[in-house]
């Protein structure tokens, strides 16, 4: 086996031992047990009619995926903070870069490996959250599966940022700066949604640089638009909802998402020659 | 995804005559006169923005042997092996380990090192860090399981092989850390300070690991600062101060390139001994006087000297000198 293949391996196996997939299953199990009595409430309502309540449902089921992808991009950071800064400060990583491996696959290893915990995570998340909402109300987001795969991205472009911070800055830094750096993002996006609807360029232009800048957010607005029905989507164009964070009126396009590819691989390669300079 | 491995720290190769380059005699070239040097240095040197962490180290670590690395804390020891082993870059000088210049990738997996900070993934248990360690130098998946069961006894950890290294002392992972190194029969094996979590016991068992390391033919770089632990076992040692060092040799070299006498003198005035004197360093010792560096054969002179000012010499004891007075006496010229 490749050293970063036994790398990679070596990542998932510390996630599930120590319990930290244990951790986010209950936490996801908890979060979907409570989903499912509030949706169970709010489709049962006699207060809404069942036109209203047909918006509210959808509505209601992308703010609850809004939570997830916070989540996500929380447990995203932190184990990508904690799985290079704490393993050279604490002596584990020198005792294995000194043996006949680059250290890109050490890096690449650990980075394979979070992405898999993430995205087994993330379809777990989803999966189980459509199911239990179709269960109690009988709505069906259009695509939940690339609901899921933008989610997943969105992680995965957080996790990735905060590794190539965490080879040079401490844990509790290049977490910080990851969390702080994906809300800001977010809030770019709404700063966007709200240029655009009061037609103010400038502040469209904000979110335009930022999307590019952190993919994170114009993947979310990739899920959104995978989340919304089509008469939500007729209910709820923008100029009907100005400035709704929670709305995307259209999907990525592709040159967008090739950047995010571009992306990817742009802020990895940073990351591997950053780790492979560090002198430890 | 490129491979970013050029880029990673990595010594110079010598560049001098195939005489000196331990490289060339390694890549089949006409150089050293048998197996190229387990080390080797040329002023060697690490600076982190003003501070000069290694000034200059040049020394030869000859295949097969204890090689010990004395120097005092901040001496730069743990700096050197960092550039050893590829964790660092110098920033001057050359170096080759095992015939390829430091931090060489293939050449690693003949080297075990355990580290100064040994900390090893507490949520594994101590035969899968071995396993983890074999599988990273490519042992094969059958000999790798009996090679760790052969470490954990020889490092004395056999009866807790399948224990979490979470609930381990600091003694006990600084055993599996010694076990780790020598997983996959290294050519090399580095020991950065390795007793420091131990007691006298573990002590004991690393010095008897040592010696069972020299009898297979493995070259040991032992980097510590306890002189009694390189005295019991190395056959040479290096001491560095202030990055560089200040003297090589065997135990006995070391020792006897001076040595020194303790005389009780009478029929002489006070302080006589102050005017300057032919042979050695002299200073007073209660009602004795101790003439310190001095050369093969130079007593008689010492003692013809006082009798010739009219001193009577009631008694001569030569001084057997320890690896510490040596090791004090070298970091006071410093």
């Amino acid at each position: 086996m490749r050293p970063i293949w036994i790398i990679a391996v070596l990542t998932m196996r510390e996630a599930l031992r120590r319990k930290l997939v244990a951790a986010l299953a209950v936490l996801c199990l908890a979060m979907i047990g409570l989903s499912a009595w509030g949706f169970d409430r709010l489709s049962h309502t006699s207060r809404l009619t069942s036109g209203e309540i047909g918006g509210a449902v959808p509505q209601a089921f992308i703010m609850f995926m809004f939570m997830f992808s916070f989540v996500i991009a929380l447990s995203a950071s932190a184990i990508a903070s904690l799985s290079v800064s704490t393993e050279i400060d604490s002596g584990v990583l020198q005792a294995v870069v000194t043996r006949p491996v680059r250290r890109s696959d050490v890096l690449l290893g650990k980075w394979l490996g979070l992405v898999a915990v993430l995205g087994g995570y993330t379809a777990l998340v989803t999966g189980l959250q459509v199911a239990v909402v179709f269960w109690v109300s009988g709505f069906v987001p259009p695509n939940p599966v690339a609901a899921a795969a933008f989610l997943f991205a969105e992680g995965v472009a957080l996790l990735t940022l905060v590794l190539l911070l965490s080879t040079r800055l401490s844990a509790l830094a290049a977490g910080v700066i990851g969390v702080a750096l994906f809300g800001m993002a977010w809030l770019a996006g709404i700063v966007g949604t709200l240029g655009q609807a009061f037609k103010i360029p400038a502040m469209h232009t904000v979110a335009v640089v930022s999307e590019y800048l952190l993919p994170t957010d114009g993947l979310w607005h990739g899920a959104i638009y995978a989340l919304e029905p089509s008469t939500y989507l007729a209910l709820g164009s923008d100029d009907q909802n100005p400035g709704d964070a929670f709305f995307a009126a259209s999907a990525p396009g592709a040159s967008y998402l090739i950047w995010a590819v571009i992306w990817f691989a742009l802020i990895l390669t940073l990351g591997t020659l950053s780790f492979s300079r560090r002198e430890l | 995804m490129s491979p970013a491995s050029s880029a990673e720290p990595r010594a110079q190769a010598p560049a001098g005559t195939p005489a000196e380059n331990p490289a060339q005699s390694a890549r089949g070239g006409a150089g050293w006169a048998g197996p190229s040097p387990a080390v080797h240095t040329i002023e060697l040197s690490k600076r982190y923005r003003r501070t000069v962490a290694l000034a200059g180290l040049s020394m030869t670590v000859r295949r097969g042997e204890v090689f010990g690395f004395l120097g005092p804390n901040g001496a730069g020891k743990t700096t050197a092996v960092k550039l050893l082993l590829g964790l660092a870059r110098p920033t001057g000088g050359e170096a080759m380990v095992l015939g390829a210049p430091a931090g060489d990738r293939e050449t690693r997996r003949r080297i075990g090192y355990l580290p100064e900070l040994f900390r090893y993934q507490s949520w594994l248990t101590a035969r899968e860090v071995l396993d983890l360690h074999g599988h990273l130098l490519g042992v094969p998946k059958a000999r790798r399981q009996a090679a760790a069961s052969d470490v954990l006894v020889m490092v004395g950890l056999a009866g807790r092989g399948d224990d979490r290294v979470g609930t381990f002392s600091k003694g006990m992972q600084q055993r599996l850390g010694l076990g780790a190194a020598l997983m996959g029969e290294p050519a090399l094996v580095v020991l950065d300070e390795p007793t420091s979590a131990l007691d006298p016991v573990g002590r004991h068992d690393v010095r008897e690991i040592i010696r069972e390391l020299r009898s297979r033919g493995t070259t040991v770089f032992l980097n510590t600062h306890l002189l009694q632990e390189a005295e019991q076992v190395c056959d040479r040692v290096s001491i560095i101060s202030k990055g560089r060092c200040v003297a090589t040799g065997t135990l006995a070299e070391l020792r006897g390139q001076t040595s020194s006498v303790r005389l009780r003198v009478t029929g002489l005035p006070d302080g006589w001994w102050r005017a300057p004197q032919a042979h050695g360093r002299w200073t007073a010792e209660g009602e004795w006087l101790l003439v310190r560096d001095l050369a093969a054969g130079q007593v008689p002179d010492v003692v013809a000297a006082v009798v010739a000012r009219g001193g009577r010499v009631e008694a001569v004891v030569p001084q057997q000198q320890s690896l510490e007075g040596r090791f004090l006496e070298l970091l006071e010229d410093q």
